[in-house]
């Protein structure tokens, strides 16, 4: 006691400089352990929730109200809506469990990022003309006070839909209601865009209004960003199981049905086996390209094939490869997003001659989806050629990267599946766009929100891309898939 | 009263030696009896009050309340048989003991004839409602509950052991039928309005008063259902059991004193009203909802007129039917849905149809509608604050059509529109809930046709 205080008074190094310059922190902080047991006492009292026996401050809350498997910009979507159309607010409490807080692998991030409304079937150009409004008014949107304004690079230039003789027809009988489309002759083509080679071509439709490409990194960090602001809580974890709950009903017509309901989702925490049981009333499947792996899980499509029961939800991985190339002679500014008759596609990237480009492959040749490798061979093949013969200035270019992504590819019909599952009456799909999920996705999550809150869509009716096609074998054939 | 509490002892023996099959109906059935017991108590004669040893005595206003205790022990038991299905044996019985200790607590404190006695117990009841509420209850936030539930009370409750030991020192008997006569007048000195705050300030937090309410709602939501009744019902009352008693020590300080809880209470009383308008969490707003109540029964303890406690009374009965008999209606709904929020299941009426039936009778009672008693109690006490002072009428009127809309508002939330997709395949009601339901609204109905009893 008496040397303690002789040395405080003698010792007068440290304070002589004085509190706070000890290597940048306080003097009494000097092992680190008073900003722990500051930490401590501040998870002891009121108002934090403190488990005595261990730390479970990376762990999922205990319940939540509504779990959206996967973190794209889908669930995001889905997630800001249920917080914005909610009539009292702070209601609902929202959790979003993502596996990867890198989004590595993430479909959204690795998109091409272009928007469209030439569409074939009516709802598609609904929900992208939705979709583009969203977009430009993304700051009014997804404004959070006192963060920067978003800015989502969206470049205006439109598509550029080539067909052949095969494909005229139908392109003209695409063109829908609200989309404006310009249809061109290979004569007017060759005047609007030189750089043109219009041999096989019979008709081009060009969109005028509304099209284009923009960054969907932006536009998922925006989304991110505001919906936590709304109170939407994210969790780093996978879902590994759905405990359900089953009751055996009969219908109006007499037959029975068993209807599940999950009412436990387990997360399990990255790298670790912990695992979290969340109890939740309603499950969100926004898994993407993984979610016919999380339809498993909650026992849809088992059963005996050709009934309810045994449809599976029929979304797949599929790579696609993405190829970024050089080209100083390439066609300039006004460059729209090109899509040929053979599939091909690209588009002006930046403004230094760069472009983005790519091709689905056919059925046959469809790539490995264990991994993301490029392979540059297909760039060769298939790719190259089409696009020199198109563009003769694309006879001398020179790649500069390539990557690859994920479709959450529909094998059904490659369009969206929205709504409720007829058996498992509480897990809801946004998922399965086959490639322009991201364009639609503003659209889409406010549909999946109208159906969760009210039960029915108000403003776009989606219920043609409704689970229960994929039972009944009405397909929702979209004409201008890329 | 050895009857009654000798039984309860004997519940828990009851309980661990049972087989694994018979646990609940044993205990609820047994409890049951007891409860049948406990009701020739109601027989009061007179004004006197009915002596029954030197620890314990009955008289018409704890008999009520000690009918209502041993009444709601089945109930409780009833209630939490599906939640604890899944836990093991012996965890279920160590549930079904803290319940039955914590009903014998209650016994005894609502027939203790010595006020230290009357305070001992009150303390120890928290003890068992805490383990209840921390150990079995739904989320991590329970933990968070506990606390804030054992420390309001208790810090509460220690000035009170203080007065209560002063009060014995100078008056010399603290047994309550004999202060009635010895207590001296006290008047509004600052050593006085010091022993006054003493005594009062365990019952408001109990109560709890508007300002001292923030256990309250916490508690209830983490609380699972058997906590949450007991708390709703039983548990509350204590306060205004206790303040009833001990106002008598205390004239006429009170004339002066009570002002600042008046106003409180009164102000709490429309503020929490529509703190419930606003809730989206079910539970939540029948929590608010009890404050709301209990700041009426505030009121009238402190104004201290027969007519305001003989509504006081009816209304603390009435509303811990009612209250119970809503948070067994949530606790249902939550079982099926798994969620608390109003908004994600609603249009049960279609699906539930006899449900809906008890959601509408549970509401309309609790919007006190003639002729249940918990329109007796609120009428009483209205009409005794109109005499004490004519403004209390605009604010007890403001209350009585909040609390009509906000009742409304949950019964239309929860019954009326249409079903949500996702809450198709919810189990049909069972016996065990109907019967809960039942048992509930029975002595609610029945106390209409005869309330004298609950008059006190």
């Amino acid at each position: 006691m008496l040397r303690r205080t002789l040395l405080l008074g003698l010792c007068r190094g440290p304070l002589g400089r004085g509190l706070g310059t000890h290597r940048g922190g306080s003097i009494l902080d000097r092992d680190g352990k008073m900003s722990e047991i500051k930490k401590k006492i501040q998870s002891i009292l009121p108002g934090g929730d403190w488990n005595p026996l261990y730390d479970t401050s990376h762990l999922p809350p205990e319940s939540s109200d509504v779990v959206i498997v996967g973190g794209g910009v889908l669930g995001l979507s889905v997630a800001y809506w249920l917080k914005k159309l909610e009539k009292p607010r702070g209601a609902i409490r929202v959790l979003v469990v993502e596996r990867d807080h890198t989004y590595s692998r993430a479909s959204t991030v690795l998109s091409v990022g272009g928007i469209r409304q030439q569409f074939s079937v009516p709802e598609n150009v609904q929900l992208s003309l939705f979709s583009i409004d969203f977009l430009r008014n993304i700051n009014e949107y997804l404004a959070v006070a006192d963060d920067p304004p978003l800015d989502i690079q969206f470049n205006p230039s439109g598509y550029l839909l080539l067909a052949s003789e095969k494909g005229a027809a139908i392109m003209e009988n695409n063109v829908k209601e609200g989309a404006k489309v310009c249809l061109m002759s290979p004569e007017q083509l060759r005047n609007k865009f030189p750089w043109i080679n219009t041999e096989g071509v019979a008709l081009a439709s060009y969109g005028m209004e509304h099209e284009g490409w923009f960054d969907p990194w932006c536009l998922l960090q925006g989304l991110r960003r505001k919906v936590q602001s709304m109170g939407v809580l994210f969790c780093r974890g996978e879902v590994t199981r759905f405990m359900s709950s089953s009751n055996l009903m009969k219908t109006a017509s007499g037959e029975e049905v068993n209807l599940k309901r999950i009412h436990e989702v387990h997360v399990k925490i990255d790298q670790s086996l912990e695992y979290q049981p969340v109890e939740c009333a309603i499950v969100i499947n926004a898994a993407g390209a993984w979610s016919g792996q999380v339809a498993e899980l909650a026992g849809i499509g088992k059963g005996p094939p050709g009934t309810l029961q045994g449809t599976k939800l029929p979304v797949e991985l599929r790579k696609r490869y993405v190829y970024l190339w050089h080209c100083p002679q390439g066609p300039g500014l006004e460059t729209p997003f090109v899509i040929d008759p053979s599939g091909t596609y690209f588009r002006r990237e930046g403004l230094g001659h760069n472009y983005l480009g790519g091709c689905s492959p056919t059925e046959e040749e469809e790539p490995d989806p264990g991994n993301l490798e490029v392979d540059h061979d297909f760039f060769q093949d298939r790719v190259w050629p089409p696009l020199a013969q198109r563009v003769p200035a694309f006879e001398t270019l020179k790649v500069r990267s390539a990557w690859a992504g994920y479709y959450d590819y529909n094998t059904f019909d490659q369009n969206g599946v929205v709504g409720p599952h007829p058996l498992v009456i509480n897990m809801y799909f946004a998922t399965g766009f086959s490639g322009h999920g991201l364009q639609q996705a503003p659209a889409v999550g406010r549909a999946v929100a109208e159906m969760v809150l009210e039960g029915h869509f108000q403003t776009i009716n989606l219920s043609s891309f409704l689970f229960s096609r994929f039972y009944s074998g009405e397909k929702v054939q979209e004409h201008n898939i890329i | 009263m050895l009857k009654i509490i000798v039984p309860t002892a004997m519940l828990m023996p009851m309980t661990w030696l049972s087989k694994p099959n018979m646990i609940w109906i044993n205990s609820t059935t047994y409890s049951l009896l007891i409860s049948l017991i406990s009701l020739p108590y109601l027989n009061q004669l007179g004004d006197n009050s009915l002596n029954l040893s030197l620890l314990f005595f009955s008289d018409s206003l704890s008999a009520p309340l000690l009918v209502l205790t041993t009444w709601l022990l089945p109930l409780m038991l009833m209630a939490s048989q599906s939640h604890l299905s899944k836990e093991t044996l012996s965890r279920k019985k160590l549930y079904i003991t803290m319940l039955i200790i914590l009903q014998l607590l209650l016994i005894m404190t609502f027939t203790a004839t010595e006020l230290i006695m009357f305070y001992i117990l009150f303390e120890a009841t928290l003890i068992p409602t805490l383990i209840i509420i921390t150990r079995w209850g739904n989320q991590t936030e329970r933990l968070n509950a506990g606390l804030y539930f054992l420390f309001y009370t208790l810090m509460g409750s220690l000035p009170l052991l203080v007065a209560l030991l002063y009060i014995q020192n100078t008056t010399g008997t603290l047994n309550f039928l004999v202060i009635q006569y010895w207590a001296k007048p006290i008047s509004a000195t600052w050593s006085n309005i010091f022993l006054w705050l003493a005594c009062m300030m365990a019952f408001m937090v109990k109560m709890p008063l508007y300002g001292l309410h923030l256990w309250l709602p916490k508690a209830h939501v983490e609380a699972p259902i058997a906590g949450s009744m007991v708390l709703a019902a039983v548990l509350l009352k204590l306060g205004g059991y206790g303040m009833m008693r001990i106002t008598i020590l205390l004239n006429p300080a009170t004339n002066q004193m009570a002002y600042p809880f008046m106003m409180l209470s009164l102000w709490g009383m429309v503020m929490t009203s529509s703190i419930c308008l606003r809730q989206t969490d079910l539970k939540s707003l029948i929590a608010y909802s009890s404050v709301s109540h209990m700041a009426l029964v505030i009121v009238a303890v402190l104004i201290q007129t027969p007519w305001s406690y003989m509504g006081a009374t009816a209304l603390m009965i009435a509303h811990g039917l009612t209250s119970s008999m809503l948070f067994c209606l949530a606790n249902s709904n939550y079982e099926r849905v798994h969620s608390r929020t109003m908004i994600l299941a609603r249009g049960l009426q279609t699906i539930l149809p006899l449900m809906a039936a008890w959601w509408l009778l549970a509401s309309l009672a609790n919007l006190a509608l003639p002729p249940t008693i918990n329109l007796i109690g609120e009428l009483f006490v209205v009409v005794a604050s109109f005499s004490w002072s004519n403004m209390t009428i605009v604010l007890m009127g403001t209350n009585i059509i909040i609390t009509a809309l906000y009742t409304l508002y949950m019964l239309t939330t929860t019954q009326r529109g249409k079903y949500t997709h996702h809450i198709k395949n919810i189990n049909p009601s069972f016996t065990r809930e109907n019967a809960l339901m039942a048992l509930h609204l029975l002595p609610l109905l029945l106390l209409s046709l005869n309330p004298k009893i609950v008059l006190g």
